[in-house]
């Protein structure tokens, strides 16, 4: 069985940056960047947020947000934690506050038989770092690794997918070797074997998945006007 | 204390809820169940690349409403000013990534939409699932993206893998099946 990594995205950056770093002070930063250091996310890879996304959806009205979670996970048999509340966050009015949430939990099914329910996007009951299930409004209910919805109102999809992520893992490794697992194929050596990523890099990331939430719907439902500079941020939050 | 990286032996059936000795058992004002937040995420690399390791639980337990307040422009300039990347660079960091949301401009082009293309050539925003944001931030801290007379440290502007390896569904989901 081999071993796999838990990882966040941005470690790589940092990593690469320890090679122009001349100041131990530097150097300490670059090695404490990861996301996954609060004890919770460590300890629970299904609380972590691996990568969101949002682009154009199907037609010119439509937009697609993506949340990536768990990764890297493999083979197929991973499920949701339905303890967890994973929302998209919207804010139209430009004061870095929710206006929208979308809302997605889980049963405690497994596999296909588990099923998710989405709510929203809607105002949320409340903002910041707390929240509580909407109560009112539309819901969809959709087994995992089946769409629900509608093609033309909101369209969800949940389960497990490729994880979309792109990077030449080992070769940061090779760079910054105090971030190799302690276990592995990729736990040695332990000093650096290299100062540069390497030309071609590995797609380290191929074999494994992610647990993934689609949401694809009206940005006339996200948007706080049909202005040509309306604006709207999103971010991606796990709560428990 | 320093992050020690997890190296998991995961097993062909995973465990849901693995972890869930630690259930948050606070009810809203109509005995609803009240969720706190564990983990946030915005734009990528913004919390792994530029803060410290004790600013990490900061992010993660808090809202892009105080990251402003709370200093987060500084300390991507502090890191960036680390390697003497110059103003520009720093300055301009803190100043699209902060607070951390992706933004999105939805009645711009589809066709301009990628990561920070709202701030680099007001285009519609957002992230895109070939966009390659591991390059476009090597390059945006390592090279001159941000600062056409930033020195380029070469071999670190990018990883190397093109985003070519993956073929995203032209339709819903987008997401490639699961290997």
């Amino acid at each position: 069985m081999r071993n796999m990594f838990r990882q966040r995205r941005g470690v790589v950056v940092a990593a690469a940056a320890i090679l122009a770093a001349t100041s131990a002070l530097v150097a300490g930063r670059v090695l404490a960047s990861d996301h996954q250091d609060t004890p919770e996310v460590e300890l629970n890879p299904r609380m972590d947020i691996n990568d969101v996304y949002a682009f154009p959806g199907s037609s010119a009205d439509r937009i697609a947000l993506v949340m990536t979670t768990s990764s890297p996970i493999a083979g197929q048999s991973a499920s949701f934690d339905p303890d967890l509340l994973y929302q998209f966050k919207i804010d139209n009015t430009g004061d870095a506050t929710e206006d929208l949430v979308i809302q997605v939990t889980f049963d405690d099914g497994t596999g296909t038989a588990q099923k998710a329910t989405v709510r929203g996007p809607v105002a949320p009951a409340m903002t910041g770092t707390k929240s509580s299930l909407v109560a009112t409004g539309d819901k969809i209910t959709v087994n995992v690794g089946s769409t629900g919805g509608s093609a033309t109102g909101i369209q969800v999809f949940t389960g497990l997918r490729a994880d979309p992520f792109v990077i030449d893992l080992e070769q940061f490794f090779n760079i910054i070797p105090d971030r190799r697992p302690s276990t592995g194929p990729l736990s040695t050596p332990s000093t650096a074997t290299a100062s540069a990523f390497r030309s071609p890099g590995v797609d380290f990331l191929r074999p494994f998945n992610a647990l993934a939430i689609v949401v694809e719907l009206p940005k006339s439902m996200l948007q706080s006007s049909s202005a040509a500079d309306a604006k709207f941020g999103v971010w991606g939050t796990i709560s428990r | 204390m320093r992050h020690t990286l997890l190296a998991l032996a995961l097993p062909a059936a995973l465990v849901v809820g693995a972890c869930g000795s630690d259930d948050n058992d606070s009810t809203g004002p109509n005995g609803e169940r009240v969720y706190v937040q564990v983990e946030r995420l915005g734009n990528p690399l913004v919390s792994e690349v530029f803060f410290p390791k004790r600013d990490h639980g900061l992010h993660n337990n808090s809202a892009p409403a105080t990251d402003v307040a709370n200093g987060f422009g500084a300390k991507i300039k502090a890191f960036t000013d680390a390697f003497n990347r110059g103003n520009t660079i720093g300055n301009t960091l803190g100043a699209v990534l902060v607070p951390d949301m992706l933004m999105v401009f939805p009645n711009r082009a589809g066709s301009s939409a990628g990561w920070l293309s709202w701030a680099l050539a007001n285009g519609y925003g957002g992230r895109k699932l070939t966009d390659d944001v591991v390059d476009a931030g090597l390059t945006a801290t390592f090279g001159n993206l941000l600062d056409a007379s930033a020195t380029v440290l070469p071999g670190l502007t990018s990883d190397n893998v093109p985003m070519t390896v993956r073929s995203f569904l032209a339709t819903f989901p987008y997401l490639e099946s699961p290997r």
